[in-house]
């Protein structure tokens, strides 16, 4: 906690937590929650494999193809990403709680720009698509790091990540600069990002008042061993991240359905429209970005490079899922405005692309 | 109060558990094909293995029996990653307990539709309503790796739908594939200009999960077909290639079946 910013928080937060004690029934209900936990905890596992086994199809027979389209790509949605999201979770929990404390922080540069140009660099270590990014990210402004630079980790990670680099370059090789472009695109917005919120009077008001109160406690200042204390914020974090996950599953499987794609891929190919259209595309997609390049690719000749540019770009910062799941984080205006940032960058750095080559 | 309480502890792991057993039951019984990629198996059911012995861990030590409400405040009113703002305050559920109770409820009903979509509805295939949406045959680089069309000593038994439909996207006509008998195993969707008499045999190309999937297909001309095949049923066709003789349909290249049979959906519907 070297960010002076915190202090307040921290100081309302240790008011609160006495207030507890007007509530003597709380205490009362956690020690019988206590109780009755592991028992629940079977029970439920049981109940839920027996509903998966026993449940008639006849239930659902009513549903129409289309609803069924949407059950099937939303839940393709919640399968592909879970394993993401928990690993994220995982990472994050080991920033902040089997690291030693500022282990990060301490070995960053201190010059400003130089630092999140480290700290958005840190993706090339991590195997970690955009929706494990959210929790790592979050992880990390609860060690310390201020919102501006944990933004620049956020946007830039998904972008260079080892796999992400490795698939695209197995998808177009060194073929109209797309590797490159998507790769120096990535950090440079991410690091535009950075900077302008680096200038931000109060960052603290970015993120959700519950982030704040969250960010408040110290974790290395809570009790218990790292294994307990691993399992409370895995508890913590996925109270954050499902629900968000599942809605944002739902949201885009909805899209899928609803909108046709025809539409976006006939403009595929006009040189304004392409990246527009392609934007549209990697928005509705919300696909991870480890992969992006092999979907897109699946397009091929149908895109001008400058679209794919745009797609690669802004897919992996901002699409339906992460705004979801960036809204366990970040306000609402703060997401409008970093959105509406990276689509203009992504944007421009596409319509050069198809400029130049 | 302790309903809201309640909810905003367990909801995150009665999630992740829910996601984890579907996924390992998919697993288990080898439907996680109509979701993901095959390359993804492993991982993923190793990453739902971990998150269902962390839940089970996380279970067992929250509340912990000296647990103070410490941890309570990251948790509380922070329903649903949709209107944190609006009941984000921290013990915002002391202050205002019906914004609170209205951040259980839809928590309770992300809950439920999560259990209704992973555990109850039965898993199945994308269907033709999806083909409509994602021009069959649109991705012209899914169906670019064909090389030329096979000489006459080349041996096409093996060609699937997304070969053959590769060969024809790439302006191979009736000519180039005469004297070629192809079997091909797909769904059934008529076509769009002339449903009566043409539809194709059709499998959805899935790079990474179901969502990018993009239907290729090989149209066939069948008169009247639809009286012994649903759309969306599963049949093996054989047949020669010749030039379409339908005026409606824009399929150039047509298979004129000589054995059309109805046959079970594959354990793996789609291709990769």
């Amino acid at each position: 906690m070297t960010d002076p910013d915190f202090t307040p928080s921290r100081h309302e937060e240790r008011t609160l937590s006495t207030t507890p004690a007007a509530h003597p029934s709380l205490r009362e209900l956690t020690r019988s929650e206590w109780r009755w936990t592991p028992t629940v905890g079977v029970a439920a596992v049981l109940l839920l494999v027996a509903i998966r086994i026993f449940a008639p199809a006849e239930w659902t027979s009513w549903m129409t193809d289309p609803a069924k389209d949407f059950v099937t790509l939303s839940v393709s949605v919640i399968i592909e990403s879970l394993p993401f999201v928990i690993l994220g979770i995982l990472l994050s929990a080991v920033v902040q709680i089997w690291l030693p404390a500022g282990f990060l922080l301490r070995r960053l540069p201190r010059n400003a720009v130089l630092r999140r140009s480290v700290i958005s660099l840190l993706g090339v270590l991590l195997p970690v698509c955009e929706c494990g990014n959210v929790p790592l990210t979050r992880g990390l402004i609860v060690s310390g790091l201020s919102v501006a630079d944990s933004m620049a980790f956020l946007f830039a990670a998904p972008i260079i990540n080892p796999i992400t680099i490795i698939t695209t370059y197995q998808a177009f090789g060194w073929n109209d600069g797309i590797l490159i472009s998507r790769i120096v695109g990535g950090l440079v917005i991410a690091n535009l990002v950075g900077f302008i919120y680096s200038t931000h009077p109060a960052p603290q008001t970015l993120l959700t008042r519950s982030f704040q109160a969250a960010c408040a406690v110290d974790p290395h200042a809570e009790h218990g061993t790292r294994t307990r204390r691993t399992l409370i914020s895995f508890g913590r974090e996925s109270a954050a991240m499902m629900p968000a996950l599942i809605v944002g599953a739902g949201i885009a499987g909805l899209i899928q359905v609803a909108v046709s794609r025809n539409l976006l891929i006939t403009l595929g190919s006009n040189p304004l429209w392409s990246v527009l259209a392609l934007m549209a595309l990697a928005f509705i997609v919300a696909i991870c970005s480890n992969v992006d390049a092999f979907f897109i690719l699946s397009f091929g000749s149908t895109f001008l490079p400058g679209g794919i540019v745009a797609f690669l770009i802004f897919g992996p910062m901002i699409d339906i899922k992460m705004l979801a799941l960036m809204r366990t984080t970040f306000t609402v205006r703060t997401l409008v405005q970093v959105s509406v940032l990276i689509a203009v960058c992504a944007a421009a750095i596409g319509l050069a692309v198809n400029l130049v080559f | 109060m302790s309903f809201s309480r309640l909810i905003t502890r367990w909801k995150g792991l009665a999630l992740t558990l829910l996601a984890a057993i579907a996924t390992g039951w998919l697993g288990a019984t080898g439907q996680l094909g109509l979701y993901i990629h095959p390359r993804y198996y492993v991982f993923t059911l190793v990453m739902a293995g971990i998150a269902f012995v962390l839940t089970i861990g996380a279970l067992l030590v929250i509340p912990g029996p000296d647990e103070h409400d410490d941890h309570d405040h990251g948790m509380h009113g922070e329903p649903d990653g949709r209107g944190p703002d609006a009941h984000g305050d921290a013990g915002a559920g002391r202050r205002r307990p019906l914004l609170a109770l209205g951040g259980s409820l839809t928590a309770l009903v992300i809950v439920a539709a999560a259990a209704i979509a992973l555990l109850v509805v039965p898993p199945s295939a994308l269907t033709s309503a999806a083909v409509e949406q994602r021009s069959l045959n649109g991705s012209s680089n899914t169906l670019a790796n064909a090389g030329p069309p096979p000489g006459t000593s080349d041996d096409t038994s093996a060609y699937s739908v997304k070969d053959w439909a590769s060969l024809i996207r790439q302006g191979a006509s009736a000519d180039d594939l005469s004297g070629r008998t192809a079997t091909l195993t797909g769904f059934v969707t008529p076509d769009a200009d002339d449903p009566d008499n043409v539809f194709y045999v059709a499998r959805f190309v899935v790079t990474c999960c179901a969502v990018d999937a993009q239907p290729v297909g090989v149209p066939v001309y069948s008169p009247g077909w639809s009286s012994s095949y649903a759309t969306d049923s599963w049949v093996t066709v054989t047949g020669a290639f010749e030039a379409n003789p339908s005026v409606l349909s824009a399929a150039t290249t047509v298979v004129r079946p000589d054995s059309l049979t109805a046959v079970e959906q594959p354990a793996e519907p789609y291709v990769y």
